[in-house]
């Protein structure tokens, strides 16, 4: 089976049947996801797992409500089946009066996101070597290593968007996952550290050199935490590592950007845009085009380009992130965010790789300037009501600032604070912009994104820490 | 689908393969939000797929299909069997070959099969009327959903296993907004049941409001350290993260903070924690689990001493003993893996309004945020935010937010003192717990 073979004159009837009680836009979206999973714990490779899904999801807009069916299955009785679900709903109704749709010549971007090696040309056993490369680059970080865990992940996902605007889109994505996390114990001490690498991308992405890069830092971290000390308590100056640090701004900033919230009034941005909302020195953005971006896609899950969003320029807010929901309820255009963890779930806006643009100064500058402080070097994820900008985040390494330096490494921290308020407090961004790779949850969808930043400087903040 | 599935293990037998179990599933469910008392989204979804799985000498490999065609089962054992061709063999993995009949336990109410689209949105809309009529501060519900679901599962194995049920269920759940002088708090509510009577939405959205009103007014606290109570929703949270713990995985592994402790104390010694995936009013009970071992109610903590931990097949036999019935799956597309069912917290209760008005000063918790991110499993360290309520001279007074809650989950369970009147099932871990008062715990404010 091929989605891309789906044929034209099936597409067009169902987008037809899907409006034949009204509506003003129907989507029919058809998926075709394969993956694989190899995951090495205690020295061994254990259970390997992989398959292949295949379904079709209908949509139907009519106002602001939005009708969803899909099932497993992409043949002309399971797309058939979704249509008259949702036209079902739509009890009553008369035709719409767009119900004759001519789909236009499927456009795709083969070419935005290359992937040199397909993870299916490639031999599982081959896979195997890596984690056992990784494996072992991790127990040789030293003696206190007690397990290593190392997960190498592949999926390649075809997916044919057609719409009764008539647009139609064929976009077939593969991305690569390696990740390495440590246990290290020292007596009753136990920490643990965690490394990943991904994206849009082929097998070219992952070689024993990069794994064993992944295994090392993942290690480094552990032992580095089991000689630290449980953290203070109160408001002090915080240090921001760049890479990880940016998880901070896509929970407590950048989620109160995507558009659902904002358009239900649930987010502390809404109505702010021209509005400052953060320190003059902050640029952020959101990139879902970035060039084999583990958040990238050449088109969104509603078939919109993927492209740069200006989020907040020189401490203003500028944009909102939508989906074709959204954009049309804000009247906005729509800015490729529009994403679907698969064919079982509604689009919703999401951010792609969101980021804070690096600054001038560097990252030792930032460090040195700081008399007294706390230095989050990576984050181990959070938490945040988009309705308040409230957050809370847990530190997975952290150090002291003493007289401008990093001096002891601090454990169980926690940053606790609100979007708005950081934002503005940030006082110094350094120049060494890196991105991570994470995947975000919401409503209960799984999102790969990426996020980043430089290592900046907040003035204050709040450490909740349990010394 | 039994059609289906021995056709699997037939062309797994022509492959070769001796050791094979097949789990499928199918199932139905609907969706409703609803927003300013209108429609946002309704959703229709069939699902329907399979898994296998493939023992060789002890090496694993699974492998999924959505295909239920003759070229997708073909493909499905393949691959299986090319998966369980990489893994490492391990002594301990086997064909399940479970022991005993299933849970005598009927999860499936017929009168959620005649539900109408109509009668869900008025739910939906009820939860949200009750909501915004519950209080002016009410801003906004951000989310009003009812859902409900309907499934069976099918498991056969080469050992001869051939076991089904059907479940269904449905629930309601807000998630309210209340603003007062530019200050927004959140509050939610569920209810859950098996027939659309179960459900009471005035219920839901009452409680969704109260508990965003009741923190407006909030404001940061001294750091002090004191008795506090965690409301059921909070005391769920909590629970949840310690159950990974209490799973014989993480313990075998190294990876949890109740390695070696079994008969041992870790808690305080009124505390009872049960496992039941075969009690009838738990959201998550079921006649057997994702491997085909009955159902059961497994003792994990009683008398404050650690009596047990959670086991599937695998996790069994590397511990000399039978499965629990807690190999549990996700969907068709993933391995059993070792999950809690339904949680129970038991022991001697004290009215809430006793602990309350017998405690000079100390917080009432009712929101934790970070609970799963801020929690270190293995180590027991966390540290959290929450919001609350102060209580000061027996009395609740003011809301309190933007403060940290710091421990070790030991040692908070360690110095539970009370367990309040007020159990109730927390959704989201299908968790039945009272409110619990914990001394001498670090509020970490200005």
């Amino acid at each position: 089976m091929d989605v891309r073979t789906t044929h034209r004159d099936l597409l067009q009837a169902i987008i037809a049947r899907t409006l034949r009680r009204g509506g003003d836009f129907a989507e029919v979206y058809v998926e075709d996801r394969e993956g694989l999973g190899l995951r090495l714990e205690d020295g061994r490779i254990e259970a390997t797992s992989g398959g292949r899904e295949a379904g079709a999801a209908v949509r139907l807009l009519s106002g602001e409500r939005t009708y969803y069916a899909f099932s497993d299955g992409v043949d002309e009785a399971a797309l058939t089946a979704a249509a008259d679900a949702v036209a079902a709903a739509m009890a009553g109704g008369a035709p719409a009066g767009l119900s004759v749709v001519m789909l236009g010549d499927v456009r795709s971007a083969p070419d935005k996101h290359p992937v040199k090696v397909p993870p299916e040309s490639v031999a599982i056993a081959r896979k195997a070597e890596l984690l056992r490369a990784g494996d072992a680059a991790a127990r040789s970080a030293g003696a206190e290593i007690a397990q290593a865990m190392v997960g190498y992940g592949d999926s390649r996902r075809r997916v044919l968007i057609a719409n009764s605007l008539g647009e139609c889109v064929y976009d077939d994505r593969t991305s690569v996952r390696f990740s390495v996390q440590v246990v290290a114990r020292r007596g009753e001490i136990i920490q643990t550290g965690m490394e990943t690498l991904g994206g849009s991308a082929g097998f070219e992405l992952v070689d024993e050199a990069a794994a064993r890069d992944v295994a090392v830092a993942a290690a480094a971290k552990a032992l580095t935490m089991l000689d630290s000390k449980p953290a203070p308590v109160g408001a002090m100056p915080v240090v921001l590592a760049n890479g990880f640090g940016g998880v901070l701004f896509h929970e407590a900033c950048g989620h109160g950007l995507e558009a659902d919230a904002v358009a239900k009034g649930a987010s502390i941005y809404t109505g702010k845009i021209g509005e400052v909302v953060a320190a003059p020195i902050v640029n952020a953005y959101d990139d879902g085009a970035l060039t084999n971006g583990w958040g990238s896609q050449a088109f969104d899950d509603e078939g919109v380009p993927t492209q740069k969003t200006v989020l907040i320029e020189e401490g203003r807010l500028i944009g909102y992130l939508y989906d074709r929901l959204r954009a049309r309820q804000m009247g906005a255009a729509p800015t490729g965010n529009g994403r679907r963890q698969s064919f079982r779930h509604v689009p919703i806006p999401r951010m792609t790789t969101t980021y804070i643009a690096p600054g001038e100064a560097s990252a030792d500058d930032v460090i040195a300037s700081t008399p007294h402080g706390f230095y989050a070097k990576s984050l181990a994820g959070g938490q945040v009501e988009p309705a308040s900008g409230n957050f809370v985040f847990g530190v997975a390494e952290g150090y002291l600032i003493e007289h401008g330096r990093l001096t002891t490494p601090l454990r169980g921290a926690t940053l606790v604070g609100n979007g708005i308020d950081i934002l503005l407090r940030i006082d110094m961004i350094a120049d060494d912009l890196e991105m991570k790779t994470g995947v975000c949850g919401k409503d209960g969808q799984g999102a790969p994104v990426g996020t980043g930043q430089a290592t900046l400087r907040i003035s204050e903040m709040t450490v909740g820490g349990t010394a | 689908m039994f059609t289906v599935v021995d056709a699997v293990l037939e062309l797994a037998a022509a492959r070769g393969a001796r050791d094979v179990e097949v789990y499928a599933e199918s199932a139905t469910s609907r969706r409703v939000k609803v927003f300013q008392q209108e429609v946002e989204q309704l959703t229709a979804a069939q699902r329907r797929g399979l898994g296998v799985r493939v023992f060789r000498d002890g090496a694993v490999g699974y492998a999924y299909t959505s295909d239920l065609a003759d070229a997708g089962l073909d493909d499905v054992v393949r691959r299986a069997i090319d998966h369980a061709a990489v893994s490492d063999p391990d002594e301990f993995a086997a064909l399940p070959a479970p022991a005993g009949e299933p849970a005598d336990v009927h999860p499936f109410d017929e009168r959620l099969t005649v539900a109408t689209d109509t009668q869900r949105i008025s739910i939906a809309l009820a939860v949200e009327a009750a909501a915004l009529a519950a209080d002016p501060r009410v801003k906004t519900v951000e989310d009003t959903i009812y859902a409900d679901g309907d499934g069976e599962v099918f498991i056969a194995s080469s050992s001869g296993l051939r076991r089904s049920y059907r479940s269904n269920q449905c629930y309601a759940f807000a998630y309210v907004l209340a603003e007062q002088d530019g200050q927004v708090e959140t509050g939610h509510s569920y209810v859950l049941g098996r027939a659309l009577e179960d459900l009471d939405p005035d219920a839901c959205g009452r409680e969704a409001a109260a508990r965003a009103c009741r923190l407006l007014g909030a404001r940061k606290c001294p750091s002090m350290k004191v008795p506090v109570v965690l409301d059921p929703f909070v005391a769920a949270a909590f629970f949840g993260v310690l159950s990974s713990a209490l799973t014989a995985d993480a313990v075998q592994k190294g990876r949890s903070l109740f390695a070696g402790r079994e008969g041992q104390r870790v808690a305080g010694e009124l505390l009872e924690l049960d496992d039941d995936g075969a009690r009838p009013d738990g959201p998550d009970c079921a006649p057997f689990d994702g491997e085909g071992t009955p159902c059961q109610r497994t003792p994990l903590i009683g008398g404050g001493v650690l009596q047990g931990l959670l086991y599937d097949t695998y996790t069994g036999r590397k511990a000399g003993r039978a499965s629990t019935g807690n190999g549990l799956r996700g969907s068709y597309a993933g391995l059993p893996g070792v999950h809690p069912t339904n949680l129970i917290v038991g022991g001697p209760v004290t009215p809430l309004a006793d602990i309350i008005s017998g405690t000079d000063k100390g917080v009432l918790v009712t929101n934790a945020v970070g609970v799963h991110s801020g929690a270190n499993p293995i180590s027991g360290e966390f540290s959290v935010g929450i919001s609350g309520i102060l209580i000061e001279g027996g009395e609740l007074t003011t809301p309190v937010r933007e403060v940290t809650l710091a421990g070790d989950m030991l040692g908070m369970l360690g110095s539970i003192r009370a367990l309040g009147d007020d159990a109730r099932w927390v959704p989201g871990g299908s968790i039945l717990t009272p409110s619990l008062v914990i001394d001498g715990m670090a509020v970490g404010g200005t």
